[in-house]
């Protein structure tokens, strides 16, 4: 059986992949995952400097979902190629770095250095975190700032260069139509979606920066709704994801057109949660005498 | 994720306490370290709840928690013959080459450092132990506490009942410092509520000593890779489950 994919010009050899956040830098999950299992591993997001993140508490649990506040803390890219790189080259997975910033030249820094490590395959863009040039909203709140941010970016970026959306204000259709004229290799979708909690014991709202991001189970219809019209609207390739826990799922996001499905909560609770996932599409597709995952890729419509 | 069969259950009131038959993580478990257990086998709630060891000998471990939420109440409905899925152990023990040792335990607290008492004991290294609580609703806590033969072993309760020393575990600290000194050299380790490690890390008695705390954060994975777990440190944030949770008092900030 062909469980190949394609992101662009990347192959993967199955098309399960971990996001950005839920596998550390390489090295933490790799005492209890094969990352050479997996289709890619999407590495913590990157900036230029390091970031400390938020204060604790960074994360709350709701119905079949989580809640987090990391503040995208990371070491920044100098020591993830110093510390992680060299470890990530004892392995032949594919490598995808995501990356942010907090205005445009931040981005294109990031990203000029991580174009030139040869470990790296590709560089996945988060554009749904606070743009400081304007007030604090994210560079995907306009098709303007998006265009701006994304053009620079492609310049720039010599790796598959992967767009990662998340919720929206505008129209998911006419911002793939935007990626496919700027020459994005790939998409993934979904991020985490803005939410609240709040704690009665307190009287207060529970993270200190107020909103966190949504993840897990409880998001999958949403993150299929988004997958789903993604893909009718454009050819470019999309690594689905958001709330993906069981093989079953992955199929979903196959079938509404993902070439790619991301795992990301279900590793917090499950470090091989990926391989579960991916021998739950494996023994669906020989069940079925499916020969290639190709063949049911787009195939719900 | 391993597999870990209950093979005894104890319970008072909100305490539960598993016996649990895992020869790969009894075998390899230090004092300090903890487990993450799987609470459903559905999707919700979907994280899995830490939870220190409370000893390992040969083939078995055993866990003691307190059912303060939805998790902790689903996994007290397990019962003898039951099979948890966890992970573990998981994060850096206590420091164990020590001359002799002082141990401050404060409510749940006790757990990890009643692992540490006993196998300190076992490597012949002499230990103290204060216990503190609250109040009488964990008095059964108590149990817990390991005979510290030459040493001192002192109870607490900040609650008033007869035949105990009334007070907090800082309080039954200086008491213990009117009849004993504590040489230079001992190992302090300390174990409780976030109040409680904040008060002693100010102490002058312990200004001297070399001390190790162990901490809790609310955790997303356990393992290292979501960075949840982050708890103020002396230079940026330390990350409890991959770092610790134990940590020299010296690089903890409050
Ligand atoms: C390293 C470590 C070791 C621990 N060892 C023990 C132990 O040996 N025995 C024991 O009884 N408890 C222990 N805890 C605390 C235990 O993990 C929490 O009480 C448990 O996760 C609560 O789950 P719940 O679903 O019942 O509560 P929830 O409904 O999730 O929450 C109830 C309350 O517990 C608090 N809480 C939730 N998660 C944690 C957490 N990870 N740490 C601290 N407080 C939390 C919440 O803020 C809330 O106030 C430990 C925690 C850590 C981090
Ligand atoms: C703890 C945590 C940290 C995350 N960090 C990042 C990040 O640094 N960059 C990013 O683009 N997405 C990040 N995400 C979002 C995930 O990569 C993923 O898009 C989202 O969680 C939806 O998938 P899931 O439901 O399978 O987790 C994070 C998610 C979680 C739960
Ligand atoms: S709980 Fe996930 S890194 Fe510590």
């Amino acid at each position: 059986m062909n469980v190949k994919t394609r992101l662009g010009a990347l192959e993967l050899a199955n098309p399960v992949v971990l996001t950005s956040g839920t596998a550390g830098y390489g090295k933490e999950i790799s005492p209890y995952l094969d990352i050479n299992r997996v289709g890619a591993i999407t590495i913590k997001g990157l900036s230029l400097f390091p970031c400390s993140g938020n204060p604790p508490p960074r994360i709350y649990e709701s119905a079949s979902g989580v809640l987090n506040s990391i503040g995208l803390e990371n070491k920044g890219v100098e020591r993830f190629i110093q510390e992680d790189i060299p470890f990530l080259e004892t392995f032949s997975t594919r490598v995808i770095t995501n990356i942010w910033g907090t205005d445009e030249q931040s981005y294109l820094d990031v990203a000029r250095v991580l174009t030139l490590v040869e470990r790296v395959d590709g560089i996945e863009v988060n554009v749904s975190c606070p743009n400081v040039e304007k007030g604090g909203a994210s560079f995907s709140c306009d098709l303007a700032s998006l265009g701006s941010l994304i053009g620079k970016l492609r310049d720039v970026i010599s790796k598959t260069f992967i767009v990662k959306l998340g919720p929206m204000k505008e129209n998911i259709g006419d911002v793939m139509v935007l990626l496919e004229h700027l020459d994005v290799d790939a998409v993934s979708i979904t991020n985490t979606f803005p939410a609240l909690a709040v704690d009665v014991s307190t009287q207060q709202v529970y993270f200190s920066r107020k909103t966190a991001g949504l993840s897990g189970p409880a998001i999958k219809p949403l993150a299929l709704r988004m997958v789903y019209e993604a893909t009718q609207a454009s050819d470019i390739p999309c690594i689905g994801m958001g709330g993906i826990a069981s093989g079953t799922d992955a199929l979903e996001f196959l079938l509404v057109g993902a070439r790619a499905v991301g795992v990301g909560t279900a590793t917090l609770s499950n470090p091989v949660a990926s391989m579960e996932i991916l021998e739950g599409i494996h023994s669906w597709l020989s069940e079925r005498g499916i020969e290639s995952v190709e063949d049911i890729i787009g195939k719900a419509r | 994720m391993k597999k870990a069969l209950v093979t005894g259950k104890r319970r008072d009131g909100n305490l539960v306490e598993f016996v649990c038959k895992c020869p790969e993580i009894a075998k390899s478990a230090v004092p300090g370290q903890f487990v993450m257990i799987s609470v459903s086998t559905t999707l919700d709630p979907f994280l899995n709840r830490p939870l220190g060891i409370l000893w390992a000998e040969g083939d078995y471990f055993s866990v003691l928690f307190e059912i303060v939420g939805r998790g902790t109440s689903l996994l007290a409905q397990l019962e003898k013959g039951d099979t948890l899925s966890l992970l573990g152990p998981l994060g850096n023990g206590y420091s164990l080459d020590v001359p002799r040792a002082l141990l401050l335990a404060g409510g749940r607290g006790i757990v990890t450092l009643h692992f540490l008492a006993r196998t300190l004991k076992e490597i012949g290294i002499s230990i103290s132990m204060l216990f503190g609580i609250q109040n009488r609703s964990e008095i059964v806590l108590s149990r817990y506490m390991v005979n510290c033969a030459k040493g001192v072993q002192r109870f607490c309760c900040e609650e008033e009942i007869s035949g105990v020393f009334q007070g907090t575990i800082v309080d039954a600290l200086e008491d213990y410092a009117t009849v004993q000194t504590i040489p230079e050299g001992t190992g302090v380790f300390a174990c409780g509520p976030e109040g409680m490690l904040r008060a002693l890390a100010r102490h002058p008695l312990l200004e001297n000593h070399r001390v190790e705390v162990s901490l809790e954060a609310v955790m997303g994975c356990g393992f290292g890779v979501c960075l949840s777990c982050a708890h103020k440190g002396r230079d940026g944030y330390l990350h409890v489950c991959s770092e610790g949770p134990v940590f020299p008092l010296s690089e903890v900030a409050w």
